[in-house]
């Protein structure tokens, strides 16, 4: 008994001694083969779901975790909102094939900074349930079985998953890009260098101020699209219009670029989130004779204020909604203001102590705060704005 | 019998012969489409790194240099065919709308539900096997080559460097694999899965599934499932079959229509028992004449006696 657990150390000792060898890793590495069940039941137990909703039997073991078909859909829940690429581990090692190769060094931080310019952390995590993201093995079998042959096989799902990318990106589909054979005199990977891109956000991309395009139209040919204009201003993310792109678009080593086709469609399909491009009524909006100046809010008749140019436009107008021209009274939007929470001090005029209990209808008539205020309700006559100040002007 | 007499005799005849046609043209289909195996290729997920050729050789026990030199893409230069040497061979399609990479297109035996191959051999070297793959047996080969012409997908290829004992080759869908429960060799080494195996009537619902879940991605076409009475190896492309070299084909299997006419002319014995009886009234219509002629002779006779 003592030989035999001796063993066992000697043997679990070798095997983490194994994996060290490999490199000096980053602390948040993960090694797709280690089984993380050991804490399975408390991440469950955590997040209230119960056994029954992905194992059929009472006992699941690691052998036999005798689970419902793949994918459970009642509790998956594709959640890219919740996972953050930054806190998705900084490696990942992909060991399942020790025997034929070095094992696979996936930099996944690198890949998921990469995929905020895209959809997302679900581009590969494409099944997520509330809470852990699962390894890819739960799902995917060693082999495609015949009651689900639609889904991939393991090793079907990770080429699929690299090679979706990879083959566009480098046009480059053999094995030793990422396998690399297991002879000790072949090159093997480099200690990670810490000073290289991995786990640094995506480069800024130089935003263009606006982009003109010729248009094919018979009159109104030019369409000013104010690139800038749409991410500072309108706080627009660039993954809100470049949804359909991947790292090929901008990072082919062959430098195809990918056209839009020719389909009216595929032109405006950027546009068609917010502006409607279907209606022939709305073409003048963006098709026009010559270049069109950026936004201004003066344009819509009502200029800003010092206070309101600082609120995004999602603050007024509704959100997932086409921009509407809103009611200019300040009450429409700032209902809750009344004498007692309004510092008065914020428009540069420190009331005096006389008129700072009064109510504010009763100089700003009828809750026009455009209108210059009146001091007639209380004062005969003798005294009037902006001759006589209420108050000390900063 | 007059010229005009024997264009009316090839008319009946012609009629008849159609009429043969008309009986036999309830031509079926020797195996249940429903309950054989085939293999489902998605043109899309496919990546061009040619291990399914290795495997293919592999699995057949023919000369092949090692899986490492597959790498080599200069092969894609010139349009290939599967042949003595390789059952299946993959194809690059430069340039093509649907995909921003190329385009890389698997070929090997179809394994139609009717085969022509099958057909038209004369010796049955050539077999279709109830659940699905069309095998070969050397040993009953002649080495006529009719399968050769007869295959619309021009699959079998012939040893002509092979002097002494050339045999007809292609794909099995590796049937020695099959009966001890494995999958062919191309689609247990694809690394993406761009090969499924399995039911033939599953995989076509996989397929539609496919295309209609990926809106755009893939052409409304299942090359195979109808394509002359339908084949067990299926495909679904984002680009149209045509483009890719495939034949536009009819629906019906081309053993159809002469099939229906060697098995209808014989069947139940009923056309030829015809065809002898139109001679025999033929025979019977002219007879008189000639013997009221003999008569009036032999009367004459009779009479000089």
């Amino acid at each position: 008994m003592k030989l035999l657990i001796t063993l066992l150390i000697v043997g679990i000792a070798s095997f983490s001694c194994e994996k060290e060898k490999i490199h000096s890793l980053p602390q948040d590495t993960l090694f797709v083969s280690t089984s993380d069940t050991a804490n399975h039941v408390e991440n469950m137990t955590e997040k209230a779901i119960d056994c029954n909703t992905c194992h059929t039997c009472e006992k699941p073991t690691a052998a036999d975790p005798c689970l419902v078909d793949c994918p459970r859909e009642k509790t998956w829940n594709v959640s890219a909102g919740s996972h953050l690429p930054g806190e998705g581990p900084e490696i990942v090692i992909i060991d399942q094939l020790e025997k034929l190769y070095q094992p696979v060094i996936f930099q996944h931080r690198f890949h998921s900074s990469m995929a905020t310019m895209g959809v997302g952390c679900s581009a590969c995590h494409h099944y997520s349930p509330e809470g852990k993201i699962p390894p890819c093995r739960d799902c995917h079998a060693n082999e495609t079985t015949a009651t689900n042959l639609r889904q991939p096989s393991l090793k079907g799902a990770y080429h699929r998953q690299c090679l979706n990318c990879h083959r566009e990106w480098s046009h480059d589909t053999d094995c030793d890009v990422c396998h690399l054979p297991l002879d000790p005199n072949s090159p093997r990977p480099a200690t990670i260098d810490r000073t290289d891109i991995i786990g640094v956000d995506h480069p800024t991309i130089h935003i263009p101020e606006k982009q003109v395009f010729k248009t094919p139209e018979e009159k109104e040919t030019v369409v000013t699209f104010h690139h800038q204009e749409h991410v500072e201003l309108y706080k627009y993310r660039c993954v809100d219009c470049h949804w359909d792109e991947n790292c090929s678009q901008c990072h082919d080593t062959l430098g195809k670029i990918k056209s839009f086709g020719d389909k009216l469609e595929a032109h405006h399909s950027p546009c068609t989130t917010c502006h409607n491009t279907v209606s022939e009524k709305t073409c003048g909006f963006c098709h026009q004779k010559q270049e069109s100046k950026g936004f201004t809010h003066e344009l819509t008749g009502w200029p800003m204020n010092r206070f309101h140019k600082k609120l995004t436009c999602a603050s007024c107008h509704p959100q997932n909604q086409p921009l509407q021209r809103l009611n200019k009274t300040c009450t429409a939007c700032h209902t809750n203001w009344y004498t007692g929470n309004f510092s008065h001090v914020v428009t540069g005029l420190t009331l005096s102590e006389s008129h700072v209990e009064l109510e504010c209808t009763e100089c700003h008539l009828e809750d026009n705060f455009a209108q210059p205020p009146q001091c007639e309700t209380c004062h005969d006559g003798d005294v009037s704005y902006p001759d006589d100040l209420p108050g000390e002007k900063e | 019998m007059q010229r005009r007499d024997f264009f009316k005799f090839m008319g009946a005849s012609g009629a008849l012969l159609s009429g043969a046609s008309v009986l036999g043209a309830e031509h079926q289909s020797k195996i249940d489409p429903d309950n054989v195996v085939g293999v489902l290729t998605d043109f899309t997920e496919c990546i061009g790194c040619r291990e399914c050729e290795w495997a293919c050789k592999n699995a057949h026990e023919m000369a092949t240099p090692p899986l490492e030199s597959y790498k080599d893409k200069s092969v894609f230069a010139n349009y290939r065919r599967p042949d003595e040497t390789g059952f299946t061979v993959v194809n690059r399609f430069h340039e093509k709308g649907c995909t921003q990479t190329d385009l890389d297109v698997k070929v090997q035996c179809m394994h139609c539900n009717d085969p022509a191959c099958v057909s038209a051999c004369i010796v049955a070297a050539l077999e279709k096997q109830d659940f699905g793959p069309v095998t070969y047996d050397a040993w009953k080969c002649i080495g006529c080559r009719y399968c050769m012409v007869a295959c619309p997908f021009e699959i079998p290829a012939y040893e002509y460097n092979n002097a002494l004992t050339p045999i007809v080759q292609k794909c099995d869908m590796c049937i020695s694999r099959l009966d001890v429960g494995k999958i062919p060799a191309c689609v247990e080494i694809c690394p993406r899965n761009a090969l499924t195996f399995g039911k033939r009537s599953d995989l076509i619902k996989v397929a539609r599934e496919k295309i209609a879940d990926n809106p755009g991605k893939y052409v409304n076409h299942i090359y195979g499932e109808t394509e002359l009475g339908g084949t067990s190896w299926l495909f679904i492309s984002c680009e149209p079959f045509d483009t890719l070299n495939f034949p536009k084909l009819e629906q019906a299997s081309v053993v159809t229509l002469p099939e229906s006419i060697q098995h209808g002319i014989f069947k139940y014995f009923i056309p030829p028992a015809m065809f002898y009886g139109l001679l025999g009234m033929i025979m019977k219509l002219t007879k008189p004449d000639s013997e009221t002629a003999d008569n009036t002779n032999s009367s004459s006779e009779v009479h000089h006696d």
